[in-house]
C-alpha cells in the first residue's frame, strides 16, 4: 500500500501550464523526525505535495500539525533536534540535500525567500530599514549591478506593499506599526527577486482591516512580480480569500489536498476533518445556526491514536478507521483525500 | 458606564476613550469591536477597575466603583471578572492548576480546605476540563492552548462573578477549538446569569458569541455604532461597520471572488479627527459638517444607535446571507438590498437558510 504518495511529478496541479513544466518545489514523500527512540514523534509524516510556477499554495493545518515544520523543510532550515529522516524536497528538480553549502545559501536567499511567523519582530532595534536592506544587498552582491539599483528595487516594493519609502527607509522598527513591519519584512524578503516566497502564518495577530490589507497586498505582489506563493495557517477563510491550491494537514500528516474549489466545494469528496473545520468557523455570512464545534482535541503527535488520526474526532468513523491509517487517494483531476469512508462512497479506486 | 473618557497621559491631546457611554444587563451578552489600538482592552480594564477613568463614571449595581469601601468594595471585585487574551501568559507557569484554582477559593471562603477537592472538581467538570486530581496537580506547559484558556475561564466563574470580561479569549486559539470555547462562555450567561462583555476584533466571531444580545462598535476610542447583534452584521449604518464587515475574510472562494471584485479600495490611513466625526478622515463619505462638528448617536432602528450624519449613504452589505455556492456559476451574488440578482436578469432572493435552485 503506497500510504501518502501524492505522484508530485506527474503533478497534481490543475493550472493548465501544470503539465509542461516541473513544479518549482516538490516535497517528496518527507518525513521530518524530532528526538530519538521510543520518545520521538513525526511532525511531519509521509508528506508529498508540488507547487507549480506562479501558484498560491496553502498549507492549512492547527497548531502542532506540522505546518511550520514543512515550511521549514522547504528551505532546509529545520531547527534541531529535528531532522528530515526520508524523502526530499526539490527546488527546480535539484534536491535539497545535495547542494552545497553555498547553493543552498543563495537558494535560500535569492530562489526562496521565507517570511517568518510574526515577522514583525525580526527586525533590529538599532538599525534602520535602510540598514536592514543594505545588509541583505551585500550579503548577496551577484543580484544587483549596483547598490543603489537593489535600493530603487526595494523602494518599487515598498510601493507594492502600500508603504511610503522616504518614510521607511530611515525608519527604526520601533517607529513602525505590527502591520507595517509585517509588510516591511515581505519587501525585505522579496529584495533579492526570489522565484517563491514562503510566508509563515501572514495574517494571524493582525486585526480584521490589517488581514484584508494583506490578502490584497499578497494578491497584487502575485500578480506585478510573478512569484509563486507559498503561505502556511490556520485560516480557512484566509485560504478561502488568497490561494489558489491547498494542502490541509492534521497531526502531521497531509489529509487532503487540491484547488481551492475542491477543498470548499459542499457535497464533493472531501476529508470529515476539512468539512468539520470549515464548519467550525464562525463568519459574517451564512447562519449562525450552521456553525458547529469540532469536539475532542488535536491528538499528541507523541501518543497518537491507532488508525486514522483524526477517526476519534470523525462523525464519520468506521471500525476500520481505528484499525488502518487510511491511503492518500487521488482522483483523475489529482484531488487527494486520505478517507477511508470518502473514498469508499465515492468509488475512488484503490491504487 | 456614563461618559467615560480616558488618558493614560494629560500630555496627549487625544484620549484613548473620548465620552463611550455603555450599560450591560444582568445576563447580557454584549460584544466590542474595533481594530488594534481603538482603546477596547482600556474600557475592559476600566469596567474590572484596573484603571480609574479620567473623567466620567464607571458604575455596577448603580454604585461608582471607585466609591465602594470595605465589604462592598471586596464584593464587587469578585463580581466582576476578566479572562485575558493570551493563555500562555495568564497563567502562573509555578502553580499547579489546583493552586491556581484553589486560592481564590480558599481565600474568598468558597471552599474550605477539606472540601476544596471537590470544589476543583466539579470547577473542571463545568468548563469541560478532566475532572480528575491528576489533572489538578499538572502545571500549564503541560496543558494546551484550548486547555489552558480554560482554566482561565474556571479562575474567572470559580468566584461567582455577575460579569466576566472576556478580552479577545479566541484569538489565540485554534480554530476548531474557538467555537467550543465560545459556547462554554456563552453557557454560563444563559444557565447562571452571569453578564458577558465580549472584546474581539473578528465580527464572524463576535456574531457567533452574542447572538440575541448587543454590539458596539468602536473606533479610535468613540463609539460609532451599537445595536442587536444580527441587525447590526445585517444592516450596519456606520461606515466603518460597513468597512469591518467588508474585510472580513470568508471561507468560500466563490463569495470572497465575488466580494473582491466589488469591494472598493480602503484607506486605513487618516488619523481620526480630533474636532469632527472621529472616523471623517477616512470615511468615504464624509463632507465639511462631518469635518467640523462631533455627530451624536441617533437611533435608526430598536435599539440601534448611529453616531453618523449620512448613514443612509452606507450600502447594504453584500454579506447578509446572499449565500450561493458561486464557483465558476453565472450567479451573481453581489447583493442590492440583501436579495441576490441574477445574470440571466431575473432577480432572486438567495438567503441563509434558504433553497435556491438555478437551472441552466
Amino acid at each position: 500500500m503506497s500510504i501518502g504518495r501524492g505522484e508530485p511529478a506527474s503533478g497534481a496541479g490543475t493550472s493548465p501550464a501544470a503539465g509542461l513544466a516541473r513544479p518549482i518545489l516538490e516535497v517528496d514523500n518527507l518525513t521530518v523526525t524530532f528526538g530519538d527512540g521510543p520518545g520521538s514523534v513525526r511532525a511531519v509524516d509521509e508528506v508529498s505535495l508540488a507547487v507549480e510556477t506562479g501558484d498560491i499554495y496553502a498549507i492549512v493545518g492547527e497548531s502542532g500539525c506540522g505546518k511550520s515544520t514543512l515550511a521549514y523543510a522547504l528551505l532546509d532550515i529545520i531547527p534541531p533536534p529535528g531532522r528530515v529522516t526520508s524523502g526530499e524536497v526539490r527546488f527546480k528538480g535539484r534536491s535539497l540535500s545535495q547542494m552545497s553549502r553555498g547553493e543552498l545559501n543563495r537558494v535560500r536567499a535569492a530562489e526562496v525567500a521565507m517570511v517568518f511567523q510574526a515577522a514583525m519582530n525580526a527586525f533590529h532595534p538599532v538599525i534602520t530599514i535602510g540598514a536592514h536592506v543594505d545588509h541583505t544587498l551585500q550579503a548577496h552582491p551577484e543580484v544587483f549591478a549596483s547598490r543603489s539599483e537593489g535600493r530603487e528595487y526595494f523602494r518599487y516594493l515598498l510601493n507594492l506593499v502600500r508603504l511610503r519609502p522616504e518614510r521607511t527607509w530611515d525608519a527604526y522598527e520601533s517607529q513602525l506599526s505590527g502591520g507595517m513591519k509585517q509588510r516591511v519584512a515581505i519587501a525585505l524578503a522579496l529584495v533579492l527577486k526570489p522565484s517563491v516566497v514562503v510566508l509563515d502564518e501572514p495574517t494571524t495577530a493582525l486585526d480584521v482591516l490589517n488581514q484584508r490589507l494583506m490578502i490584497d497586498i499578497l494578491a497584487d505582489l502575485h500578480r506585478s512580480l510573478g512569484v509563486s506563493i507559498v503561505f502556511v495557517t490556520h485560516d480557512l477563510a484566509l485560504v478561502a480569500e488568497l490561494a489558489g491550491r491547498v494542502a490541509v494537514m492534521y497531526a502531521g500528516r497531509l489529509v487532503e489536498s487540491g484547488t481551492v474549489d475542491e477543498i470548499f466545494a459542499s457535497g464533493g469528496r472531501r476529508h470529515p476533518y476539512v468539512t468539520a473545520l470549515t464548519a467550525a468557523i464562525p463568519t459574517v455570512v451564512g447562519a449562525v445556526s450552521d456553525v458547529r464545534p469540532i469536539p475532542g482535541e488535536v491528538p499528541n503527535l507523541a501518543q497518537l491514536p491507532p488508525g486514522c488520526r483524526f477517526s476519534p474526532r470523525c462523525a464519520l468513523a468506521e471500525p476500520i478507521c481505528q484499525e488502518q491509517e487510511p491511503a492518500l487517494l487521488q482522483d483523475d483531476r489529482g484531488h487527494l483525500v486520505a478517507c477511508h469512508v470518502a473514498n469508499r462512497l465515492l468509488g475512488v479506486p484503490s491504487k | 458606564m456614563d461618559n467615560v473618557t480616558h488618558r493614560y497621559s494629560a500630555a496627549v491631546a487625544r484620549p484613548v476613550l473620548d465620552r463611550v457611554s455603555l450599560a450591560i444587563r444582568a445576563s447580557e451578552v454584549v460584544s466590542l469591536v474595533g481594530e488594534s489600538g481603538c482603546g477596547k482592552t482600556t474600557l475592559g480594564k476600566l469596567i474590572a477597575g484596573l484603571e480609574r477613568p479620567s473623567s466620567g463614571r464607571v458604575r455596577f449595581g448603580g454604585r461608582d466603583i471607585w466609591s465602594l469601601r470595605g465589604k462592598e468594595a471586596k464584593a464587587w471585585r469578585l463580581s466582576v471578572q476578566l479572562v485575558h487574551q493570551d493563555p500562555y501568559a495568564s497563567l502562573n507557569p509555578g502553580l499547579t492548576i489546583g493552586s491556581t484554582l484553589g486560592a481564590g477559593l480558599v481565600h474568598n471562603k468558597l471552599a474550605r480546605h477539606h472540601d476544596l477537592q471537590e470544589h476543583l472538581v466539579a470547577l473542571m467538570r463545568q468548563v469541560g476540563l478532566d475532572a480528575t486530581p491528576e489533572f489538578l496537580r499538572r502545571y500549564p506547559h503541560q496543558l494546551s492552548g484550548g486547555q489552558r484558556q480554560r482554566v482561565a475561564i474556571a479562575r474567572a466563574i470559580s468566584v461567582r462573578p455577575q460579569l466576566v470580561v472576556a478580552d479577545e479569549v479566541t484569538s489565540m486559539l485554534d480554530v476548531s477549538l474557538r467555537v467550543s470555547i465560545l459556547d462554554l462562555l456563552r453557557s454560563f450567561s444563559e444557565e447562571r446569569g452571569v453578564a458577558s462583555l465580549f472584546i474581539s476584533h473578528d465580527l464572524g466571531v463576535v456574531r457567533y458569541f452574542s447572538q440575541g444580545g448587543r454590539i458596539l462598535i468602536m473606533f479610535y476610542g468613540v463609539v460609532v455604532e451599537e445595536g442587536p447583534t444580527e441587525e447590526v452584521i445585517a444592516h450596519p449604518r456606520h461606515p466603518y461597520t460597513y468597512l469591518l464587515l467588508e474585510a472580513v475574510p470568508v471561507p468560500n472562494p466563490g463569495l470572497a471572488r465575488q466580494r473582491a471584485a466589488a469591494r472598493a479600495s480602503e484607506v486605513l490611513e487618516g488619523e481620526p479627527s480630533g474636532t469632527g466625526c472621529v472616523y471623517s478622515n477616512r470615511c468615504p463619505f464624509a463632507e465639511a459638517k462631518c469635518r467640523d462638528s462631533r455627530p451624536e448617536a441617533v437611533e435608526v432602528g430598536v435599539g440601534h444607535w448611529v453616531a453618523c450624519y449620512f448613514p443612509e449613504r452606507v450600502p447594504a452589505v453584500g454579506s447578509v446571507p446572499p449565500v450561493g455556492e458561486g464557483s465558476g456559476g453565472p450567479l451573481d451574488v453581489r447583493s442590492h438590498e440583501g436579495g441576490a440578482k441574477l445574470v440571466g436578469g431575473s432577480t432572486g432572493d438567495v438567503r441563509a437558510g434558504g433553497i435556491a435552485s438555478v437551472d441552466g
